[in-house]
């Protein structure tokens, strides 16, 4: 009786180790679609290219020590043409270290005149501000400037 | 949708031609969805603003796909190149599809 008593609670024990796993890679996948870990965004945004060093063309205006993390003004200038064939097609801004990265991405033509954006993100932490921009013929730049949070925002 | 939100041209005395900056500000949540009501324990739900277009004279020139990283009630700026005496209409649509629209007179000098 003892030996039948064990192998049910073994079987019983097997069964739900099947079924655990999968609940938990849904919960799993899940958190991951709605966290959006900075790796997979910069991956997405290169799409298998090389991202050339941006620091030369791209001037960035970001406090290094914001009062509140809560709002951090971003703003980007690219000194880069804007005419018919050449241009910046989109600018995007990425956090490093929040749950959430993706701040805003902005499609460009060149009807704007010139590549600029401004725009407030919250930082959760001292972290990496990401900046990427693309231009039509496919070139990517990246640059990014370190932020120091002393009161994070709620990320 | 009623949203509160302001756009309007920074620039003052531009003229056809020039560059000028173009100023968004919308009163919206930015909630994450990770974070809990302190009250109740219970989730907050993610909601916040996630289609800004822009259009001028119907010419696009903008569109950003915001997400939970920007701040509540976000500022954006953007360029814009004067082509002429017109309006500068902004539609905004949020995470849960409601749409909102906005807009500005754009009115060269000389």
């Amino acid at each position: 009786m003892r030996r039948r008593g064990f192998i049910k609670g073994a079987l019983a024990l097997s069964a739900i180790g099947l079924i655990n796993p999968m609940f938990f890679g849904h919960a799993l996948r899940a958190e991951e679609a709605i966290e959006m870990p900075v790796e997979g965004l910069v991956r997405d945004y290169l799409s298998g290219k090389e991202a050339e060093n941006g620091s030369t063309i791209m001037q960035l205006n970001i406090p290094e020590t914001p009062e509140n993390g809560a709002v951090v003004p971003v703003e980007v200038t690219i000194n880069h043409p804007m005419t018919a064939d050449n241009y910046i097609s989109n600018i995007t801004i990425l956090a490093t270290k929040n749950k959430a990265n993706k701040a805003i991405s902005f499609d460009l033509t060149p009807a704007n005149g010139m590549a600029y954006l401004y725009a407030n993100v919250k930082l959760g932490q001292t972290q990496d501000v990401i900046i990427l921009a693309k231009t039509n013929q496919g070139k990517i730049f990246k640059a990014s400037k370190t932020v120091r949070v002393a009161l994070g925002g709620c990320s | 949708m009623e949203l509160r939100g302001i756009v309007k041209i920074l620039d003052q005395n531009y003229k056809i031609g020039d560059t000028v900056k173009a100023k968004i500000i919308i009163i919206h949540k930015m909630d994450t969805g990770f974070i809990k009501d302190k009250e109740s324990g219970k989730t907050i739900p993610r909601f916040y603003m996630k289609e800004i277009t822009a259009t001028y004279n119907d010419t696009r020139v903008g569109h950003f796909g915001l997400d939970v990283a920007m701040s509540q009630n976000p500022v954006i700026q953007f360029p814009l190149k004067v082509t002429g005496a017109g309006t500068l209409v902004v539609d905004f649509v949020n995470s849960n599809g409601e749409k909102a629209q906005k807009s500005v007179e754009i009115t060269p000098a000389g």
